[in-house]
């Protein structure tokens, strides 16, 4: 074990949104052993890392898709697996995650978008929707706002279905983003997307972090850690092995294999 | 066309204007007219109440299936998609039994009845739903129901956001069942007993009217019935396009 996770692991996270001491595996195998790290409003964590060595992983337990077999998930000191399952919704609302495959509703655009919003709406307001001239949730204007910051703002009433990868993708963080969540997740989401969609993914990252979010991003490609993140961690084989600003992880980090991942010697 | 009669009309007893060259076929529809509309009715009555039940039981049954891992799951799909193929026959047989004298509801005194007739209909059109309606929902993907989940769907949220993808899928297999459930003649006549103006269905009667020798009125029944089997279908095959 590192200096450097050792210090993590002993360190207690007192804010923001983080994993203390979490293991996880499926199937008798270990994914995750002992990771902690955290992000706070505002920042921009990069989780870097061969294919495979639990990123998808953790950002999963960050989104409490799945409760860690050792360890905890925290939101402002908060254990959240030990909330009520209410309560743990109200948290889970206050995550958005956006995955490797847009995995958009066979639907428009608007109605992407406006999902977020509409599962936090009442039965009741939300069988008022439907009346005629009642508002629902489509004609909300964060809707607009969210599409404009990704650059579709004139694709709402586009069947998902008609729009290019890039696209997709841009609208699955648009509907994350429509509901103005205090913590987004990003599981290499520009993994398949070409340098023009994923300059806008990574602008609109930058305008939703300026404005306040923790963003957490996992992904393999080591330039964009480096152009959009303030911190690094470094994964390998399910443990955090380099975790701090992202200028020292670059050019100084202390564990020597991640000075080889980073220098690309590092192959798997 | 004042002066120029290429059909002349011939006026029925029951007031129908029919034309001379299509009254040989129909030379008895007047008197037959209720009975034909009365035999639709029960067969809509009963075939469509019976793939509502249907339709309700198989759905939830369908997301759980789909949804879940557990012990037997693929055991329990075979025995599903082999009721698809049951013989109508002794699916009918089993519902009498259960609805006689001494058998458990035959405090109820269902025999002869259409809601013994709905009950071996949805024995009959469940499987059909159920079947189909776990193959869309588990063609679903994953994806799909994470991000309704991530965000912030309840467990009845990321279930309605799957069905719904999953809708012409379902559609499809509660359209099956209701061609199944309508077509259908061994099972209501055992159940039914084909009671006119009570339990006959257009099947039945088809059966009855051959055997009595009343062709026309057999073929009518037959034609109105091969038209909601097309219907029902054309829809089907429209919606496994996915072009509606």
């Amino acid at each position: 074990m590192s200096k450097q996770l050792r210090k993590q692991s002993y360190r207690p996270i007192t804010d923001g949104l983080a994993v203390s001491d979490v293991s996880h595996g499926f199937d008798d195998s270990d994914v995750l052993e002992a990771v902690s790290l955290s992000v706070q409003q505002g920042e921009t964590l990069a989780v870097i890392g061969p294919s495979g060595t639990g990123k998808t992983t953790l950002l999963r337990l960050l989104a409490l898709f799945d409760r860690p077999d050792a360890g905890t998930v925290q939101l402002h000191d908060d254990d959240l697996w030990a909330l009520s399952e209410r309560e743990r919704l109200d948290t889970r609302r206050q995550i958005g995650m956006v995955f490797q495959e847009a995995n958009l509703f066979d639907t428009t655009v608007r109605q992407n978008v406006s999902y977020g919003l509409r599962v936090r709406r009442s039965w009741r307001d939300r069988f008022k929707g439907w009346l005629p001239g009642v508002g629902s949730e489509e004609t909300n204007p964060a809707i607009t706002d969210a599409l404009a910051v990704v650059g579709l703002a004139d694709a709402a009433e586009q069947q998902a279905s008609s729009l290019s990868g890039g696209e997709a993708q841009r609208v699955a963080l648009a509907r994350t983003l429509a509901y103005e969540p205090d913590y987004l997740l990003l599981d290499e989401p520009t993994s398949d997307l070409d340098p023009r969609n994923t300059a806008l993914i990574e602008e609109a990252v930058d305008t939703t972090r300026a404005q306040g979010r923790g963003v957490v991003i996992a992904t393999h490609d080591m330039h964009q850690a480096e152009r959009i993140a303030d911190r690094v961690a470094v994964m390998l084989d399910g443990r955090i092995i380099e975790l701090g600003p992202t200028e020292r992880v670059f050019d100084h980090p202390d564990d020597p294999r991640a000075r080889k991942f980073i220098d690309g010697e590092l192959v798997y | 066309m004042a002066g120029t009669v290429l059909f002349p009309t011939v006026e029925t007893a029951s007031g129908l204007l029919i034309t001379d060259t299509v009254s040989p076929l129909l030379v008895e529809f007047p008197f037959e007219r209720e009975y034909v509309l009365d035999t639709l009715y029960v067969s809509l009555y009963v075939s469509l109440l019976a793939v509502c039940f249907s339709t309700l039981f198989s759905l939830p049954v369908a997301m759980a299936v789909g949804f879940s891992e557990f012990p037997g799951k693929q055991f329990l799909v075979a025995v599903i998609n082999t009721g698809m193929g049951f013989p109508s026959v002794v699916v009918g047989l089993l519902v009498l039994f259960t609805v006689s004298n001494q058998g458990p509801l035959g405090a109820l005194g269902l025999v002869f009845t259409k809601e013994a007739m709905i009950m071996s209909q949805f024995v009959l059109a469940t499987p059909v739903i159920t079947g189909v309606s776990i193959a869309a929902v588990t063609s679903v993907e994953d994806g799909v129901r994470d991000a309704a989940y991530a965000m912030g769907g309840t467990r009845l949220d990321v279930a309605l956001a799957t069905i719904k993808e999953a809708r012409y899928g379902i559609v499809t297999g509660v359209l099956a069942g209701l061609g199944r459930a309508i077509s259908e003649v061994g099972s209501v006549l055992i159940v039914g007993g084909n009671i006119e103006g009570s339990t006959r269905t257009l099947t039945t009667a088809i059966q009855l009217e051959t055997r009595q020798g009343r062709f026309e009125l057999a073929l009518l029944l037959g034609a109105i019935l091969v038209a909601l089997v097309l219907l029902i279908n054309g829809v089907v095959l429209r919606l496994g396009g996915g072009r509606i």
